[in-house]
């Protein structure tokens, strides 16, 4: 295909840097640097913000010292700009020669970065971008998700809607690859279980002032429901005006849990009663490794932590054990990534591991519905598809 | 035509500068700040000719810069061009682009002309944003690199390539400074300065301005192929109006009017930009890191200040201390 | 679909409300524009600022109409303080100086808001009275968007009286057509340009204050109206009130109908009608002053 003789062509390009970064071999009191890819600016710098922090305090519960080595973070800023997060990784590894690269939030950047960082051979753990390629189609034995692929998280919806008596559903999203991902999966299984698409609109992503006239148009399809992708500002503001065209209590919403995330279902509040959310994580989830982080979280920030946060701080724990595991050692980064593959730890999201056979996380997704919780309103979690698990995708990591 | 005794010394120190840095760097200056002030500067310097030069201000060059690296990305992956034969293909559509835009466009004036470049640069992002051969909004990657291996050179390693980047900055300058030095050129400067006058004595205005339109764009074009080459990677966002705004703010803050100041300003962006933002320069001045997250914030306020303490830019601002004789033209 | 009354009722309310909001974030702007030549990109920021600093004052009083009252005036006396320290002395500077500051001011803003509000959403309920729905020929309507519009067509009445009827309104009709006249006759120009100033960031605040329970609050919610603000003004003719109001109405309307009838085209409808426009209109659809 032409994407291997491509990704041969970005080997090429990498081979370059490769003989200065491996002839430093770093001595085992040197510290073990964690290149931390995260916006600090651009749209998502409050994703950015959450992940860092989570990941610090990951540090701190699980130690920062493997093998007489400390941990150290580095960082750079992607500006939630593709061009910016390419350079933003040749500084972490070409400049602070990182051993391990954690984030990126955005699915632009992941495309931007994808084969520098296969060239380079620095192992990337992402921690939210849920491209369904990175992990299928143009997979990389050195790019591994602690966070999840778009049809992961939205696989089970459509046969559970379906089964659920949802029989006509109205679909929305932002037009770009992401959001036709996230609709496209829900469509495959929504179909398949016998329902029928009442319509689908796309707004442009960016220049959408109002969703005025969109929410006129999903009402005169006249649907059971709708699921609808939107994140962030945006699904404040949909969810609010949702309410306000009188939708909410004729048309049920339904959508990837980010429409009513941690970060502001409780400034949604009442608006966001009732939504059915599809997500690897909530809050409210009803173990004790889930109550003690939110607890030590809750006491440290002051608020819940997020799908966004979890995602980040699994990853830490990802990378301290793996490096547990190599005793410290980073030279041989192949062996840290097989150290990775054999991680296995029980999380606030549940059950976590990687998939060797695809690099993506395998997890618990949570189906639940927005409720009033005390004085706020929260996801509480209806039914769990336990290890939740993308198909292999032939990619049998060749290093 | 001005007199401008300041040029040449300042091109040499640049050049030097330049060599100077590029010899003694390590991997990340090469592959990432070294190619980003080549790339930059020769937008920048071919976006001087219309603001400070032809006085078309500009809020849409990026658009061209991305419809070079769509146009080289496209040939190269789905066609299997060389990339030698897709770089002049690229500065080429983006002229002809510019061609047809700029007939309609260069008719306008002042904030009219900013926002229609504004409008036009916008519609070609949304373009690219929706286009899903072109990967839409998740881009394309895998755009090989210029392969001069027939010279002994492998463009794989950082510092040959950002030779080629920094010798084709060189290149875009001196061409640019033998169109400005040219009597087309002081047409231009003539009828940013007096439209009606020169219309009257029956050159063709619209014409010329179309000119400079076509050839910034072409230019503009063949970076957006190297920054292509450089990413091995296209999206979007190239093409977006902020980066015809950063642009802009070089060309303002080198200096405009004056090609090298263009490239200046390219140069004193990116440094800033890339110091400011990396929490060990804060480190090192004593202050606490998380300064760098907030160099947007640092880099505003240094706009401000440079119009307040050097209004023509700092190549205008060297140039005034170097003669203080009486007001400059442009 | 379209040609469903009920349908079409409530997509033309949709674009009145988007027009509304326009009008009254482009009008400020494009007075200054035309009367004082200042192109100020950040204008969006003072919508911006508009915006939370009623997150602050509804916030604290728990008042969204305490938060309508003040946080316009906060935002007219950052305005004011801006133009006495920088603005004033980029009046004569040209455009590229104009572009360079503003542009300067749009980073400082962004990074502000940041350090004092944090990176994350806020929203402002909207107040009680507002926050139901009224029934249109049966279809249920958010009541608080018949607001945004009764408040852009009460700025319109007020600014149109205003400019007609007074004195200070006379001098300003009379600076956006030749200034140089307006101080030959011994009028203070400084003085007026500068209450016209803070006017326009008055209604700037005020925008992002009527706003804020619509649209969620975040740094960035500055860049998205920006471009369509620069669009009214330049599409309705700089300097000019029912200029602006023409622009925000084809902008609004276009928007609204272009992303129901044409969704393929819906990112590019404004953009292309704003070209299309001027390329017929160099001036704008109300030129105040021939094009140069």
């Amino acid at each position: 295909m032409k994407t291997t003789t491509l990704r041969g062509l970005g080997r090429v390009a990498a081979a370059g840097l490769l003989g200065a970064l491996t002839a430093l071999p770093a001595s085992a009191a040197s510290p073990i640097k964690v290149g931390l890819l995260l916006p600090s600016s651009g749209v998502f710098a409050g994703l950015g913000k959450d992940q860092d922090i989570s990941f610090q305090m990951a540090l701190e519960d699980f130690g920062d010292e493997v093998g007489g080595r400390k941990i150290v973070l580095v960082r750079a800023d992607t500006e939630s700009k593709p061009n910016s997060g390419l350079a933003a990784a040749k500084k972490l590894i070409l400049r602070d020669r990182a051993d391990v690269l954690v984030g990126v939030i955005s699915s632009g950047v992941l495309g931007a970065v994808r084969d520098y960082v296969d060239g380079a051979k620095v192992p990337l753990i992402v921690t939210n971008a849920g491209n369904d390629d990175i992990t299928g189609e143009k997979c990389s034995p050195w790019i591994l998700r602690s966070s999840f692929s778009n049809d992961q998280i939205v696989r089970e919806m459509g046969p559970w809607m379906a089964r659920a008596g949802y029989k006509r559903v109205f679909l929305m999203a932002f037009d770009y690859a992401g959001g036709h991902q996230l609709m496209d999966s829900f469509r495959k299984g929504f179909v398949a279980a016998g329902g029928e698409i009442a319509g689908e609109e796309y707004p442009p992503l960016g220049e959408t002032k109002d969703f005025g006239p969109y929410l006129a148009k999903l009402k005169a399809a006249e649907p059971d429901a709708a699921f609808v992708f939107f994140a962030g500002g945006p699904a404040i503001k949909f969810v609010k005006e949702y309410a306000a065209f009188g939708l909410k209590d004729t048309v049920k919403l339904a959508g990837p849990g980010w429409l009513t995330s941690a970060l502001y279902v409780g400034k949604q509040g009442a608006d966001a009663e009732g939504t059915l959310s599809i997500l690897n994580y909530v809050p409210s989830i009803d173990s004790a490794e889930n109550k003690g982080f939110q607890e030590r979280f809750r006491a440290k920030h002051g608020r819940d932590a997020s799908e966004f946060g979890v995602a980040a701080y699994d990853a830490a724990r990802l990378v301290i054990e793996a490096l547990q595991a190599t005793g410290g050692a980073t030279d041989d980064r192949q062996a840290l990534v097989a150290a990775m593959h054999r991680v296995q730890f029980n999380g606030p999201r549940g059950p976590f591991r990687i998939d060797p056979a695809t690099n993506n996380v395998i997890q618990n997704i949570y189906i639940s519905e927005v409720e009033k919780i005390g004085d706020t309103y929260g996801a509480v979690v209806k039914e769990v598809r336990p290890n939740v698990q993308d198909a292999p995708n032939g990619c049998s990591k060749p290093f | 035509m001005r007199r401008d005794p300041l040029q040449i010394p300042t091109v040499v120190l640049l050049v030097l500068a330049m060599a100077a840095w590029w010899h003694g760097a390590d991997f990340y200056v090469h592959e990432v700040l070294l190619s980003e002030i080549a790339l930059f500067a020769m937008l920048a310097m071919s976006l001087d000719l219309l603001v400070g030069y032809a006085g078309m201000v500009s809020l849409g060059h990026a658009a061209f810069l991305g419809i070079g690296a769509y146009v080289t990305a496209g040939l190269t992956v789905f066609l299997g061009w060389p990339v030698a034969l897709a770089m002049p293909a690229s500065a080429l559509v983006a002229g002809l682009a510019a061609l047809v835009v700029g007939s309609f466009v260069v008719r306008l004036g002042g904030v009219f002309f900013i926002m229609i470049t504004l409008a036009i640069g916008q519609m070609v992002y949304a373009y690219f944003l929706k286009a899903r051969e072109f990967g839409a909004d998740d881009g394309m990657s895998g755009i090989p690199r210029l392969d001069l291996s027939f010279l002994g050179l492998d463009t794989a390693d950082p510092a040959v390539f950002s030779a080629v980047l920094l010798l084709a900055a060189l290149a875009v300058y001196l061409l640019l400074r033998v169109v400005v030095r040219s009597p087309y050129g002081a047409t231009l400067v003539a009828i940013h300065q007096n439209e009606g006058r020169v219309r009257a004595l029956g050159c063709p205005v619209h014409r010329y301005k179309l000119g400079a339109y076509v050839l910034a764009a072409a230019i503009a074009g063949l970076a957006g192929s190297l920054t292509t080459q450089h990413s091995s990677f296209v999206s979007p966002d190239l093409a977006f109006w902020t980066v015809s705004g950063e642009v802009l703010i070089m060309v303002i803050l080198g200096g405009g009017g004056s090609i090298v100041g263009a490239a200046i300003g390219a140069c004193a962006f990116l440094v800033l930009k890339h110091w400011l933002s990396a929490g060990e320069s804060w480190e090192a001045l004593g202050l606490p890191t998380f300064m760098a997250d907030h160099w947007q914030l640092v880099m505003g306020s240094l706009f401000v200040l440079v119009v307040l303490v050097a209004a023509d830019g700092i190549y205008g601002r060297a140039r005034r201390l170097l003669r203080r004789d009486g007001p400059q033209a442009g | 679909m379209l040609l469903d009354p009920q349908f079409l009722v409530i997509q033309v309310l949709n674009g009145l409300q988007l027009s509304a909001l326009l009008f009254l974030l482009a009008v400020g702007l494009s007075v200054v524009f035309g009367l004082m030549n200042f192109i100020n990109l950040a204008h969006g920021t003072l919508y911006m600022l508009g915006a939370y600093f009623a997150v602050a004052v509804a916030g604290a009083f728990d008042s969204f109409w305490a938060a309508l009252v003040l946080a316009p005036l906060g935002v007219a006396v950052v305005g004011a303080v801006a133009h006495v320290t920088l603005f004033r002395r980029l009046q004569s500077a040209g455009p590229m100086k104009q572009v360079l500051v503003t542009f300067g001011l749009i980073f400082v803003g962004f990074d502000v808001v940041r350090i004092v509000w944090g990176r994350l959403p806020h929203t402002v309920p909207t107040p009680e009275t507002l926050a139901g729905s009224v029934q249109i020929l049966g279809e249920t309507y958010p009541t608080y968007r018949l607001f945004i519009i009764g408040v852009g067509l009460a700025v319109l009445v007020a600014l149109h009286l205003g400019l007609d009827r007074t004195r200070l309104g006379a001098v300003v009709r009379a600076g956006v057509d030749d200034r140089t006249m307006v101080a030959a006759l011994g009028i203070n120009v400084e003085l007026v340009f500068f209450a016209v100033f803070c006017l326009g960031c008055w209604l700037a605040g005020l925008a992002g204050v009527v706003a804020a329970p619509v649209f969620s609050v975040f740094p960035g919610m500055d860049m998205s109206v920006l471009i369509l603000a620069l669009i009214v003004v330049v599409l309705g003719g700089p300097g000019s009130l029912w200029g602006a109001a023409l622009g925000a109405l084809v902008i609004g309307m276009a928007d609204t109908f272009g992303q129901v009838m044409f969704p393929a085209f819906a990112s590019v409808t404004i953009y292309a009608l704003m070209a299309a426009i001027l390329l017929f209109k160099p001036g704008g659809l109300v030129p105040v002053r021939p094009s140069h």
